[in-house]
C-alpha cells in the first residue's frame, strides 16, 4: 500500500541489503572479467583494489612524502571547493534577499539569473578559462557561476514567499528598521531554506569543479581521475569514486545537522 | 489505454521482424570495432568512411570490408577515451601511440598490425619570450604529462644536454594550455603540446616560437593500430586486420593521386581542427605517414624500432607511466604482452 509504513528493522535490513547487493554485482561483473583474462585492470578483484589501490593511494611517495590523496583533497576541497561555494553562496544569498525584499531589484535581476541558470556551466569552460585563465580563479568563478544562478532564485522565491506580510507588519509596529526587518524576520525566517538550497548545490559544484580540474590542473580530484583513467589504473580511480562519494555525503550530512541545529522550529 | 499498449507493442514487434529478416537475408559477417580518435594519419579511417571505402556503422558494408568478408564497426571518440575503451576490453582494436600502448598491453595481449604514421615536428614546445633552453628552467612548461608530450620533451633535454630535474613539465590539458598562451592569460609561456594546437598557436600569437620539437626524434613517437591478440584468433580477425590495413593503403594511394589528392587532404583537415589544404600539407609533413607496405615493413623489420623501444620502455617505467614494464616482441612468432607484427600487411601487399 501506498505510504504504508515498515518496522525499523527492515529499514536498516533493506538498507544494508541494498549495500550488499551493489559489492555483489562488482564481485560478479569483476570475477568474470578476470575469468575471461586474468590480466585485465579495468574490473580489479577486491584484492588488487586494496593493494593496488588504497594502499598506493593513501602510501607517502618515497621521495618526496607526499600522500596523493590528501594533496588532492586539500586542493580539491579544503581550496577550491571551500572558496568557490563561500563566494557563490555570499553572492547568491545578498542578491536573492534583496530580489526578495526589493521589486526594482527583482525585475533586474531575474531575467538573466533566470536565463542564465539555463546554460550548463560545464558547456562554458572554455568561455572561462579566456575570462579568467586557469588558475585558482577559475575554479572559483567556474563554481560560483554555477551555484549563483540557481540558489540566488532559491532564496529569492523563499523570501518572497515564505514570509507572510503580517510578520513584517508586526515587526513594523514593534519599531524595526528595514534593515532589522530583513535581519532578524526575512532572513531568519528563510534561514533553513537556505541552508537546504545550498546542500542541494554541493552536487551540481562538485560537478563543476572535477570538470574544470579534468582539463586544467596538476593536483586534485579531477586531475588524477583522468590521469589514472588513461593510465588505466582503475583501482585507484575506484578509490577515488568512493572518496568523493564519502566527502559528498559527509557535506549533506553537516549542513542537515546544521539546519537543525541553528533552524530547530523548522522541523525534519 | 490498454488497446494503445497492446498496439504500440504489435507495432514494435512486426518492426522488429521486419528488422531481423532484412538483416537474415544477407549473409551476416562477423563484426569487429576500432576506436579512434582525431589525427591526421587515424582520421584516414573517418574519411575512408565518408569516400565509401568502407562503411563504419555495424551491419552495413563499404567495398573493402566486402572484399575481405569482415564487418568494421568505427568508433570515433576521444583519445583518452579510445585508451580507456582499449583497455576494458570494449572494443577489438584502436588508434594509439607507441607510447599509450604499453599500459593497455599489460591487460591485454595486443598486437601493433599497422604503423600509421610518425611524429616529425608534429610535438612541439612553444614559447613566447624565452631565448634558449636554459631560460626555458625558470618557467613552467604546459602540457599533458605521462603523455607524448612529456616523453617527447624529456628526451629533447636529453638531446641538448639539460638535467630534466631542472625543468618543471606541468600538467595541462593539450588544448587549454595552447589557449592560455594564445590569450596571453596566467603567465603560461612555455607549452608542450602536439598538433592542431602546434599550428594553430603559431599563428594566433605571433611573438611565439618553437624552441624545439620531435623533428629531433624522428621515428620514436609512432602512431600506430593495435588489435587485441584474443580478437585476432576470433573468425575473421585476420580479415579485419588485413581491412583495416587495405583501407588504409586505399586511402593513402587517394592521398598521392593528383586526381583526389586535394580533396581528400582537405576531408582529413576538417574534422581536424578546420584546417585548409596548405595547412594540412604541413602538419602531413610534420606527422610523416607511412604511406604504403614498403614503408610500414622498412620500420617493422628494421633494427631501429628494438632500440626506439627500449628508449620509450625505460621512459615508461621511470615515470611511472606502466607499474611493470611488458614483455615486447618482434614478428608473428614473438610471445609478448606487445607484438609488432607485419604478417597482414605483407598479406595485404602480395594480394592487391
Amino acid at each position: 500500500m501506498i505510504r504504508k509504513p515498515i518496522p525499523q528493522s527492515w529499514r536498516v535490513g533493506l538498507g544494508v541489503a541494498s549495500f550488499l547487493l551493489l559489492i555483489g554485482a562488482y564481485s560478479y561483473l569483476s570475477h568474470r572479467q578476470l575469468e575471461e583474462n586474468p590480466d585485465d585492470r579495468s574490473i580489479p578483484s577486491w584484492s588488487r583494489l586494496w593493494s593496488d589501490g588504497v594502499v598506493r593511494v593513501f602510501t607517502p611517495n618515497e621521495h618526496t612524502g607526499e600522500v596523493w590523496i590528501w594533496q588532492d583533497f586539500q586542493a580539491t576541497f579544503r581550496e577550491r571547493l571551500l572558496a568557490g561555494m563561500l563566494v557563490g553562496v555570499g553572492v547568491s544569498l545578498l542578491v536573492g534577499l534583496l530580489m526578495g525584499c526589493y521589486d526594482p531589484l527583482e525585475a533586474f535581476f531575474l531575467p538573466p539569473l533566470a536565463f542564465l541558470a539555463k546554460i550548463p556551466p560545464v558547456a562554458m569552460l572554455a568561455v572561462f578559462f579566456v575570462l579568467v585563465g586557469s588558475g585558482f580563479e577559475m575554479y572559483v568563478t567556474m563554481i560560483a557561476f554555477g551555484i549563483v544562478p540557481v540558489l540566488a532564485q532559491s532564496i529569492y522565491h523563499a523570501a518572497k514567499d515564505d514570509v507572510p506580510d503580517e510578520l513584517l507588519h508586526k515587526a513594523y509596529t514593534l519599531g524595526a528598521s528595514q534593515m532589522e526587518s530583513i535581519y532578524n524576520v526575512i532572513y531568519k525566517q528563510t534561514l533553513p531554506r537556505i541552508i537546504d538550497g545550498v546542500r542541494l548545490q554541493v552536487g551540481p559544484a562538485m560537478v563543476y569543479l572535477i570538470a574544470a580540474e579534468w582539463i586544467a590542473a596538476d593536483v586534485g580530484f579531477g586531475y588524477h581521475l583522468r590521469l589514472q583513467s588513461r593510465l588505466l589504473d582503475m583501482s585507484v580511480v575506484y578509490v577515488y569514486l568512493i572518496v568523493l562519494g564519502a566527502v559528498g555525503f559527509f557535506l549533506d550530512f553537516v549542513l542537515t545537522r546544521l539546519r537543525l541545529w541553528l533552524c530547530p522550529w523548522y522541523g525534519h | 489505454m490498454k488497446l494503445g499498449i497492446v498496439k504500440f507493442a504489435a507495432c514494435t514487434f512486426a518492426l522488429a521482424l521486419g528488422g531481423c529478416t532484412a538483416d537474415t537475408s544477407k549473409e551476416a559477417l562477423p563484426v569487429f570495432s576500432l576506436a579512434w580518435s582525431e589525427y591526421p594519419s587515424w582520421s584516414v579511417f573517418g574519411v575512408a568512411h565518408e569516400k565509401n571505402l568502407i562503411d563504419g556503422a555495424a551491419g552495413k558494408l563499404g567495398p573493402v570490408e566486402e572484399k575481405w568478408g569482415v564487418d568494421i564497426e568505427l568508433k570515433e571518440l576521444d583519445y583518452d577515451t579510445c585508451l580507456t575503451m582499449y583497455g576494458s576490453s570494449t572494443c577489438d582494436a584502436v588508434c594509439i601511440t607507441n607510447i599509450d600502448a604499453l599500459n593497455p598491453a599489460l591487460g591485454r595481449k595486443s598486437v601493433a598490425i599497422l604503423p600509421t604514421s610518425t611524429s616529425v615536428g608534429a610535438d612541439a614546445c612553444i614559447v613566447a619570450g624565452i631565448e634558449n633552453v636554459e631560460q626555458l628552467r625558470n618557467h613552467k612548461v604546459y602540457g599533458l604529462s605521462k603523455s607524448v608530450s612529456e616523453y617527447c620533451f624529456v628526451r629533447n633535454l636529453e638531446k641538448l644536454g639539460e638535467k630534466e630535474s631542472d625543468h618543471q613539465f606541468t600538467n595541462r590539458d593539450p588544448g587549454a594550455a595552447a589557449q592560455a598562451l594564445q590569450t596571453k592569460t596566467d603567465d603560461v609561456q612555455a607549452i608542450m603540446v602536439w598538433n592542431p594546437f602546434v599550428l594553430q598557436t603559431l599563428r594566433t600569437r605571433k611573438d611565439t616560437k618553437v624552441l624545439f620539437d620531435s623533428s629531433t626524434i624522428p621515428g620514436e613517437i609512432i602512431d600506430m593500430v593495435v588489435v587485441a591478440q584474443q580478437s585476432l584468433e576470433k573468425p575473421g580477425g585476420e580479415a579485419f586486420a588485413k581491412a583495416i590495413i587495405d583501407t588504409f593503403y586505399q586511402l593513402n594511394a587517394l592521398l598521392a593521386d593528383p586526381a583526389t589528392g586535394e580533396a581528400t587532404l582537405v576531408a582529413l583537415g576538417a574534422k581536424f581542427s578546420h584546417l585548409g589544404a596548405e595547412d594540412m600539407r604541413q602538419v602531413v609533413q610534420q606527422t610523416r605517414f607511412y604511406k604504403n607496405p614498403d614503408e610500414a615493413l622498412a620500420l617493422l623489420k628494421g633494427t631501429g624500432l628494438k632500440q626506439i623501444m627500449k628508449l620509450v620502455l625505460d621512459f615508461c617505467t621511470s615515470h611511472q607511466i606502466v607499474p611493470s614494464a611488458p614483455t615486447i616482441g618482434y614478428g608473428s612468432g614473438a610471445d609478448a604482452q606487445l607484438r609488432f607484427d607485419p604478417t597482414w600487411i605483407e598479406a595485404v601487399k602480395n594480394k592487391s
